[in-house]
């Protein structure tokens, strides 16, 4: 019978044509590290029937007769032709290539072979995603595609990361959706980079109109891995062993001891005394450490004809380099495929995460920014000393204790079924299901007044999640002659509901973690406590087609339509539709072209379509009734109210992207250099903005109404420039990736006037903009032209009222001759204007080199840890070379603990530009005939540094600052550093 | 035949969607919409509570400060110099601008409280339960409608008129047009309400018949109909339901609480926060300082202590002064403030606060449960001799206005005479006097000088301007936002 196998492509048999079969199996290898190629294509010559490799690069396939030549293909490599002749083994080295045209691309709903492709798409495959130790594929992805930003903000263990691509196009969540296997996810943070085969992210609109609603912010696929069909029934094993440590990169330059007191003199003349007998605490000391990282990795994968199976066991486990911070988590994957019959086929995609997750006080890194020097840690009984104004820290995280537990299992199964001639039908059940558990417990206990519990505080919730989707499709692929036809029909529905609930105890009988629970009696729940639950249920229905369509190899055509309809809007806004089209023209197999020896590679392709947001507050369009409005009437006799709440917007709708894309792939000299430009221009529009209504509407002071009304555009140029080169034994590549983004408010509540206008309130006063013109959440304030050196300058420019001689002198923007909130300017865009990355990669004899550069530029940083006042904190040590008298500085201000020189200003701004060595790695694989002696297929050990080095004008932990809320971006508070990781590694194939 | 099944079974899978229309139906959990509330008689319990609660909210006085007693000639700003000095301190001194946040937070927060009060009138009568409580709730609804409508005309003259659920850009109705509102609203809650005698006592405190016709009589008042203003406020002095408390002090203290004196008050619970039942009016004019019972703004002037009568009880009973002891507690005031001082006007102003929002305690919480006394029976007694002495009958008038003074004299027969003239100019001047030292800090004086017309004579020293002042400007946001369908008060267009 015939084997078949689904792996990254569908591909046709017709049914007539079963007759005189043989089997031909073997292995497909790089010639760059001699390990398998797992997904490696195998395709028999003038048809379109073949296999993927299994994880080891292991494949068979069955031959009719008269199929003799097979092309063997994979993403990085040069594609071979070979001739079988009789031979039914066939070990195939393949050689590295940094762009290979036949590869095949996952795109939404279905696959398509590279050069056939009309949209902006880029892959990464597994390999090139374990670079990092980390439990969040997507920090691998950074500097590794253009137009992609993955920045993490924060070094928490289990923190997330915040993905943009091709810019912020909403005011609104601007995070791009995950499709895994099909499953279509919020985030993928439950996923073992381990068990993923590849990564597409879907950019153009031609790519993601597919996925309609839900594709405005880029759409990126992920595809596990699979066992394979390979005729020999053993199975592959592999093992990684990974260990790291981390240690806080880089330490914010803060005053010590006897430096803060020569400050506070100045502010508070007389405050030290003895400035040199003083304590010197360096708190950054106090509260980092160095801590591992555990990671192992167990993968056992096989198949025969009949069934493919890829079974793996993940254990991650970080601790973090602030204690109580750790994060462990679980991964089980199966992955299995069942062979009915020839034309049917049952798969199922399973994946359970239980992880343990405990959250060090939040709070903890800016206490030590501010915590002032010249006090010890600990009296000298031993206990913890009173530090004014911050509490000590020590003992914050010492009564912390805060605690996530949770399941996340993201599982579909499927029924695939071919019929009549080149139709496949697909139904596929997936399932999104977390179940949450939260508790945190403060102890009684005192430090000082300002830091002390009087009563024990227990806090308890339970979340529960269940997404599922259901999609049914139907594909079409022909090709006759010249044509090639690729189509996909379909509806799908998805539901999703939750809900939280978070109770509370206090005085419970003993403080230990045995007792732990929220009793009725006698740790009676306070009225006043936290004690509600949250729900949440949605839905959508859509219908979803595709055609590619193929002309002679040369010609592409795509033409893509999605209708969605969502519970999230009322009747009349509930269904909108999302068409695109896209044209796509491979010169390259032009005959004109065929006598060009430079040229290896040239194709221009174009697109336009329009896309959704539907990641929208979309309770907002209900007018509801608000709870809890209570009076009193006699002695104090307390009695519920209810009345309507802020009135809704019925007309809300989704907010719609059009996105025009144009790219040029190139290759030359045999494609040793490939480049590939694509110039995007998105707009957005409808985007939801909360706007004030008339107070007289009686909604209540302050409160806003939710439009659709605001209009973002994003353009700009992505880059991608590969190099691949020999010299003797010595292979290297070189890739860069650059992008360029030109992110503009147009609209803000609809009429594009400059005068409208979101604000930022950051401390309680205004740090950003959001209006016509400008990149979203652009910084604001005061221009600092200096310091006011003596009295004669002070009085001849305008200050405002309170300045003195020694304080900033603001810029008199208006030239009105007088300095006041008018005078506030733009001081630069949080959005950086363009991202890039550097890959290099060598490899000589058993040794490979990677080294990933990654970065930014344009950008700037408002450093909020510095404007936080009055109490008088610590400094940062610019503060030491205050102005003090006529001429001694012209940019550090007199020192104080509040005023003028607290206003946000240009001197809070930051350059945002920085260069990192994200990664760099140095492996050896055992010569394969001592492997082979042990009894193993391939054994690599490593050694790999992240975040070695960044080159950045910021202060600050990390330049990587960014917000879910893009009106209030790039602001740092101090939050929890990215560490430096050290690891070594070990994988061994059996 | 195997295939045909398998067909079959594609064509089942692709027309399901068809087969589920209600998919798409998702209400928000947990929560109910404006759509299917209030249906039952519970839900309309539910909604007229709601419309009280507001009149705990802090900005439903004046916008969280006392403007209209620190614009009169009663109250300095209070608290220390610089405290709110850009945001309270220009209302001090009549340079108040047309963005002052706190006219805003206030206009809105009456808007809200309208909108509540819409609720119950729309929707309540449309609901099956017992009529002669559903009267009473569209009845208590209309009483506190007129209530807070009265505040916006008096404060702003002639507004947006909401009476109904839908949002609408409205023009300003006129003045009268909002009055003759109030006035067929109170005219409904009198019939429709019951006594404050006649509800149980976990209820006193609700709108009742007297309230209504005091607020009654005193729109009355504020519209110049003094016969209205006599016939209302006389059917509450006749109905022998309120009476003045013995003791001045129990007519603003926690003791006096829903008490023989009180008309309309809200009730609060020394709570800190709306939803504990706290209302910060008190607390916003607390003793600053030690005993840390609140803000201290609205502190008394050397004007309004020297209007007292010589020996006046109730200057004591009106005014804290530092040194006092009160309940037990020593009041030492705040450190930043100056114990004595000059004021923006030129006066000598002393360190001390507002004895009637007073609650015993040394800290800040029982601050929160002063119960604001909005129309009390001494106001009702002011009303009726104003009205009286107005229709030329000043005899009687003084029958009411003796009454007033009768109680604060505590039984000491050398202060506090009895008033004599039945001059009628004379004793208006008489009763508008006993007005302020009565009724001081309670936030009266300012719209009874406007009222007189003498607001020119008293308030111009402090900054006031004759057809400007009378009125606070159209929030300037409001007309931004609606689109020129608002006009500005005379004197505040630029």
């Amino acid at each position: 019978m015939t084997k078949k196998l689904l792996l990254l492509v569908f591909f046709f048999l017709p049914s007539l044509l079963i007759a005189q079969n043989r089997t031909v199996s073997g292995k497909v290898s790089g010639d760059d590290d001699n390990l398998g190629i797992p997904g490696a294509s195998v395709l028999v010559q003038g048809t379109s029937k073949g296999v993927a490799t299994d994880a080891d690069g292991n494949f068979s396939l069955e031959l009719q007769a008269g199929e003799t030549v097979l092309i063997i293909s994979s993403i990085g490599y040069k594609t071979q032709t070979i001739a079988l002749g009789d031979r039914t083994s066939i070990n195939v080295v393949l050689e590295s290539d940094a762009v290979s045209l036949e590869e095949v691309v996952v795109i939404g709903y279905g696959t398509v072979r590279k050069s056939d492709l009309t949209g902006s798409v880029s892959s990464i495959r597994g390999k090139e995603l374990n670079t990092v130790p980390s439990i969040n594929p997507m920090q691998s992805l950074q500097g590794k595609i253009a137009g992609v930003q993955v920045a993490s903000s924060s070094g928490a263990p289990g923190a997330g990361t915040y993905v943009r691509i091709r810019g912020i196009g909403t005011f609104n969540d601007s995070s791009p959706i995950y499709v895994v296997d099909g499953v279509i996810l919020q985030n993928i943070d439950y996923l073992n980079s381990a068990d993923i085969e590849s990564m597409e992210v879907l950019k153009d609109a031609s790519a993601t109109a597919i996925y309609g609603a839900r594709g405005a912010n880029g759409v990126i696929i992920v595809t596990t891995k699979k066992g394979a069909t390979s005729g020999n029934n053993f199975p592959t094993i592999n093992l990684t062993v990974d260990y790291s440590v981390q240690q806080l990169a880089k330490k914010i330059d803060l005053l010590n001891g006897r430096d803060y007191a020569i400050v506070r003199n100045k502010i508070n003349p007389g405050t030290f005394n003895n400035i040199d007998a003083l304590p010197n605490t360096d708190w950054q000391d106090e509260i980092f450490r160095t801590a591992p990282i555990q990671n192992y990795q167990l993968s056992i994968a096989g198949g025969s004809e009949k069934f493919q199976y890829y079974t793996s066991f993940g254990y991650f486990k970080q601790d973090g380099i602030i204690s109580k911070s750790e994060y462990e988590r679980v991964s089980l994957k199966f992955n299995n495929i069942l062979h009915l019959s020839k034309d049917v086929r049952l798969g199922s995609n399973l994946s359970f995460t239980p992880f343990t997750q405990q959250n060090t006080n939040g709070n903890s890194v800016f206490v030590v920014y501010r915590a002032w020097p010249t006090i010890t840690p600990f009296q000298s009984d031993g206990s913890y000393s009173e530090v004014p104004g911050v509490g000590n820290v020590l003992a914050d995280i010492d009564n912390t204790n805060s605690f996530n537990k949770g399941l996340r299992s993201v599982n579909n199964i499927y029924a695939e079924v071919d019929f009549l001639k080149g139709f496949t039908f697909k139904t596929s059940f997936g399932a999104d299901i977390e179940y949450g558990k939260s508790r945190s417990y403060t102890p009684i206990f005192f430090v000082s007044p300002q830091q002390q519990n009087a009563t024990d505080d227990l806090g308890k919730g339970y979340s529960d999640r269940i997404d599922w989707l259901w999609e049914n499709t139907v594909n079409y692929q022909k090709e006759m002659g010249v044509h090639r036809v690729n189509a996909v029909v379909g509806y799908t529905l998805q539901e999703s509901s939750s809900e939280n609930v978070f109770l509370g105890a206090q005085n419970l009988l003993r403080p230990g973690e045995d007792f732990w629970y929220v009793n009725i009696f006698p740790n009676l729940v306070s009225p006043n406590f936290a004690n509600n639950s949250v729900g949440s249920n949605f839905s959508m229905i859509s219908y979803l087609a595709r055609a590619n369509y193929t002309y002679n190899d040369r010609y592409l055509f795509t033409a893509t339509f999605r209708r969605d309809g969502s519970s999230k809007f009322t009747e009349s806004n509930r269904f909108a539709n999302f068409p695109s089209l896209a044209v796509g023209w491979n010169a390259i197999n032009e005959s004109f072209m065929q006598n060009n020896k430079t040229l290896s590679n040239l194709k221009v392709r174009a697109s336009w379509g329009t896309i959704g947001n539907e990641k929208i507050n979309y309770q907002r369009q209900y007018s509801l009734v608000q709870n809890g409005i209570n009076a009193l009437f006699g002695q104090d006799v307390l009695y519920s109210g209810a009345t309507y709440g802020v009135s809704g917007n019925p007309n809300l709708k989704w907010e719609t992207t059009e996105q025009i894309d144009i790219g040029i792939e190139a290759g030359f000299l045999n494609d040793r250099l490939t480049a590939e430009i694509d110039y995007y221009h998105r707009t957005t529009s409808d985007i939801l903005i909360d706007l004030p209504v008339p107070g007289y509407y009686g909604n209540g002071d302050g409160a806003v109404i939710t439009f659709n009304a605001g209009e973002v555009l994003n353009k700009g140029f992505e880059l991608n420039l590969g190099w691949n080169g020999e010299a003797g034994e010595l292979k290297y590549s070189v890739g860069l990736v650059g992008t360029t983004i030109h992110n503009e408010v147009l609209k803000v509540s609809g009429t594009g006037e400059s005068d409208e206008e979101l604000v930022g309130l950051f401390n309680g006063r205004q740090v950003t903009r959001t209006v016509p013109g400008l990149p979203i959440g652009s910084f604001f304030g005061y221009n600092v032209l200096g310091v006011f050196q003596n009295a004669s300058e002070l009085n001849a420019y305008p200050h405002l009222s309170s300045t003195e001689v020694g304080d900033l002198k603001f810029e008199d923007v208006n030239q009105d001759g007088i300095l006041n909130s008018e005078d506030r300017t733009n001081l630069g865009s949080p959005i950086p204007t363009y991202l890039f990355g550097l890959n290099l990669n060598l490899t000589y004899k058993n040794f490979d080199f990677t080294s990933d550069f990654q970065g930014q530029g344009g950008n700037k940083i408002f450093n909020g840890k510095e404007i936080i006042r009055p109490d008088p904190y610590n400094f940062e040590s610019r503060y030491l070379n205050f102005w003090n008298g006529d001429g001694t500085s012209n940019s550090e201000p007199r020192p104080s603990n509040g005023g003028v020189n607290y206003e946000p200003s240009s001197r809070y701004i930051y350059d945002g530009s920085f260069i990192r060595l994200r990664n760099i790695s140095l492996g050896c694989t055992l010569p394969q005939a001592l492997v082979d002696k042990g009894g193993m297929k391939s054994v690599r050990a490593y050694v790999r540094v992240t975040n070695l080095f960044t080159i950045s004008k910021f202060t600050g932990y990390t330049p990587e600052i960014v917000s879910g809320n893009p009106v209030l971006n790039a602001i740092d508070v101090a939050t929890y550093p990215v560490p430096r990781i050290f690891s070594v590694g070990l994988n061994m194939t059996f | 035949m195997k295939n045909r099944k398998l067909y079959q079974l594609i064509w089942l899978f692709i027309f399901i969607p068809l087969a589920c229309e209600d998919f798409l139906e998702k209400p928000p959990q947990g929560e109910l919409t404006q759509s299917n509330f209030p249906s039952t008689s519970g839900d309309a319990l539910l909604a007229t509570n709601a419309v009280y609660n507001t009149m705990r909210e802090s900005n439903f006085s004046s916008g969280l400060f006392p403007l209209h007693d620190i614009m009169s000639d009663d109250a300095n700003k209070g608290s220390n110099p610089d405290d709110a000095a850009a945001s309270i301190g220009p209302f001090d001194r009549f340079e108040h601008v047309k963005t002052e946040p706190a006219i805003l937070r206030w206009w809105n927060t009456l808007y809200k409280a309208v909108r509540r009060a819409n609720v119950v009138i729309e929707r309540v009568p449309t609901i099956a339960m017992d009529e002669t409580l559903r009267n009473r709730y569209v009845g208590e609804a209309k009483f506190l409608r007129a209530f807070f409508y009265f505040d916006l005309v008096r404060a702003w003259g002639g507004v947006p008129m909401l009476t109904d659920l839908e949002p609408k850009v409205l023009p300003r109705s006129s003045k009268d047009e909002i009055y003759d509102l109030i006035e067929e609203d109170l005219l409904f809650a009198i019939t429709a309400l019951p006594e404050k005698t006649q509800y149980g006592s976990a209820d006193i405190g609700r709108a009742s018949k007297g309230a209504a016709k005091a607020l009654l009589a005193k729109v009355y008042l504020f519209r110049g109909n003094f016969a209205g203003a006599a016939t209302y406020a006389l059917e509450v002095i006749n109905s022998g339901i309120y009476n003045l408390e013995p003791d001045f002090d129990n007519a603003n203290s926690v003791s006096g609480e829903q008490g023989i004196e009180s008309v309309f008050e809200v009730a609060a619970f020394g709570e800190e926060g709306l939803e504990n039942g706290g209302n910060q009016y008190g607390n916003v004019q607390g003793v600053r300082g030690s005993p840390n019972r609140g803000w201290g703004f609205n502190r008394p002037t050397l004007s309004l202590r020297n209007s007292f009568e010589p020996g006046d009880p109730r200057l004591e009973s009106t005014v804290i002064f530092l040194g006092e002891v009160l309940d037990g507690v020593t009041i030492i005031g705040d450190g930043i403030t100056p114990d004595a001082s000059i004021d923006s006007h030129g006066q000598a102003e002393i360190e001390s606060y507002n004895q009637k929002v007073w609650t015993p305690g040394n800290n800040v919480p029982p601050s929160f449960g002063h119960n604001r006394r909005f129309i009390r029976f001494s106001d009702v007694l002011l009303i009726a001799a104003e009205a009286l002495n107005e229709n030329n009958n000043s005899a009687e008038a003084l029958v009411h206005l003796n009454r007033v003074r009768q109680r604060a004299r505590e039984g000491d027969n050398a202060i506090l005479a009895d008033i004599v003239t039945t001059d009628k100019d004379q004793l208006r001047d008489i009763i508008l006097h006993e007005r302020r030292v009565e009724l001081a800090l309670e936030g009266h004086r300012f719209w009874d000088l406007v009222r007189t017309n003498k607001a020119a004579t008293v308030l111009g020293p402090l900054g006031f301007i004759s057809g400007t002042h009378e009125l606070l400007p159209i929030p300037q946001t409001e007309i931004d936002l609606s689109q020129g369908a608002l006009a500005q008060n005379p004197g505040w267009e630029n």
